[in-house]
């Protein structure tokens, strides 16, 4: 019963700042706009950046079988790469000069490729380890 | 639920032709623990950003009552603020790949209910999107929409705290059997996957670290040799300190020797910059803390603004209005509560780093207050005027 409650009042205090949120758009004086903006984040989410990501996960090793050990390193070290590349990406596309040299003042395309070297690296170093240690396992007699 | 006799309403599904290996982790354990995460970088990035836009647009019957204490604090929060919106991009992206399947549910609307619910989610997907995505273009200065960022992301913001709250009444029940490794909806699902899933929340931690890494450099100065990606160094700018709105862009040029200070208030006078150096100076460590999340301590070197108030004959609860050299700019003229005012540590600052200042950081004199945005440090301050 308290829990319903509890749901109820949650529930209301959402649509609550929801409502705070609408009035706060339309009183930008540009709520078309931003309505437009909204609906495309959710184009762009839905129609390009899920199936994407999906498609990447499609391309792993299945969880059993042989790129098993592996399997989690190799997803890891996408989803972090693809974290850095998509936090570089707007530096990397911005159109135009910056408004003056301390904006965007270092070399991003060496500092996204430096970073996503690291990750492979790392990553490498890891399933290395794991299969190392796995083929180390087969090879001890096994106890009953 | 029972499929073996007909029902005349049939149970929800999933598209079927989702391969397993896709869809394997799309469950209700995987979204409650990313949502976990996520959930907090959501509160901290509306927290926080409440406390920016009070600082920054404070209603009148509050502006003489803000806190300029702690001295550091706008440097967190907003340094926080910004860190949060950048680890919350992985999390948002981990969060909306395991509910995806949820976008296909056949049919679509089963009842008004289930209607409201999905257009909360749409507005809930939407805004947290939109709210990552104007962040991140805004901290590099990328302004591709019509209108204007701050009030925009301000009223989203409220938009996706909103429907946080709202998707967490509803899905409460789906949580909290899911909350834990030992809770039932938990053990029901096929044990096979538990360390598969601990594996993809060890590589999406990993992902939050790696954006946390490569970007906090800009606002905690020690990690700043790891900062590879983010919009700004400290170090990068003139006098080692970075500038967001250059002297050329304001129209400032460099001021004559006719230049004065002019201090309104019951006893008004003027000052030159030879009488300003010629009053007690005072040494403070600040930082300039700028919204875009970026921030670097510095030592300036000026008159406290106290005295200068003081000295025109203010109330010493007076607040100040300062305004700049700048032909426009929504910041020329900017208000100053009382408390920052009296603050000792608020300076009219005439040097930086032991050097004076810089045309681009404010030649020939600049405010800087302690837990103050950037954008209110004015620069090339030309008259205070007590209020």
């Amino acid at each position: 019963m308290t829990t319903a409650r509890m749901r109820y009042a949650g529930g209301l205090l959402g649509v609550t700042g929801m409502a705070v949120g609408l009035l706060l758009v339309w009183g930008t004086g540009w709520a078309g706009h931003v309505v437009l903006w909204l609906a495309g984040a959710l184009l762009l989410h839905d129609g390009l950046l899920a199936p994407l990501v999906c498609g990447a996960g499609w391309l792993l090793p299945g969880p059993t079988g042989r790129g098993g050990p592996v399997r989690g390193v190799l997803r890891g070290a996408l989803i972090v790469a693809g974290a850095l590349t998509a936090v570089a990406l707007p530096a990397l596309l911005r159109p135009g000069a910056p408004a003056n040299s301390s904006v965007l003042p270092l070399d991003y395309p060496r500092g996204w490729l430096v970073s996503v070297l690291a990750v492979t690296a790392g990553a490498g170093a890891l399933a290395g380890v794991r299969l190392l240690a796995r083929r180390w396992r087969r090879a001890q007699p096994r106890r009953s | 639920m029972g499929t073996m006799q007909p029902s005349p309403r049939r149970p929800p599904r999933r598209l079927p032709s989702l391969p397993a290996r896709i869809s394997a982790l799309h469950d209700a354990r995987t979204a409650t623990v990313v949502g976990r995460w996520l959930g907090l970088a959501v509160a901290l990035c509306f927290g926080t950003g409440l406390v920016s836009h009070l600082l920054q647009h404070p209603p009148d019957w509050l502006r003489d009552h803000l806190p300029s204490r702690p001295a550091w604090g706008y440097r967190l929060t907003q340094g926080l603020h910004v860190a949060c919106g950048i680890a919350a991009l992985p999390l948002l992206l981990a969060k909306l790949w395991t509910v995806y399947p949820k976008l296909f549910v056949w049919p679509p609307v089963r009842s008004l209910r289930h209607g409201l619910e999905r257009l909360s989610v749409a507005v809930l997907v939407a805004s947290g999107v939109f709210e990552v995505l104007s962040g991140l273009l805004n901290v590099v200065q990328w302004y591709p929409w019509p209108f204007p960022f701050v009030p925009v992301h301000f009223a989203v913001g409220w938009l996706l705290a909103g429907a946080v709250v709202l998707h967490l009444a509803v899905k409460w029940p789906q949580i909290s059997d899911h909350w834990s490794r030992h809770a039932p909806g938990t053990r029901r699902l096929p044990a096979a996957h538990g360390p598969d899933r601990r594996a993809l929340l060890a590589g999406l931690g990993a992902a939050v670290g790696a954006v946390t890494l490569t970007t906090v450099g800009q606002s905690v100065t020690p990690l700043g040799k790891l900062d590879l990606l983010a919009p700004r160094h400290p170090g990068h700018g003139p006098q080692g300190l970075p500038v967001n709105r250059t002297a050329r862009a304001a129209g400032v040029t460099p001021v004559g020797p006719d230049w004065r200070l002019t201090v309104t208030g019951p006893r008004p006078y003027e000052l030159s910059l030879a009488a300003l150096r010629a009053l007690p100076q005072h040494e403070v460590e600040l930082p300039l803390a700028c919204v875009e999340g970026w921030s670097v301590v510095a030592r300036w070197t000026g008159v406290r603004v106290r005295d200068l108030l003081r000295a025109a004959g203010a109330d010493p609860a007076a607040r100040v209005r300062v305004v700049s050299l700048e032909r426009s700019g929504a910041y020329r003229v900017t208000e100053m509560g009382a408390t920052y005012a009296a603050d000792p540590l608020t300076l009219l600052a005439l040097r930086l780093n032991g050097q004076e200042l810089s045309l681009d950081h404010g030649h020939p004199a600049r405010l800087i207050a302690p837990n103050s945005p950037g954008v209110l440090q004015t620069k090339w301050v030309t008259r205070l005027e007590v209020r």
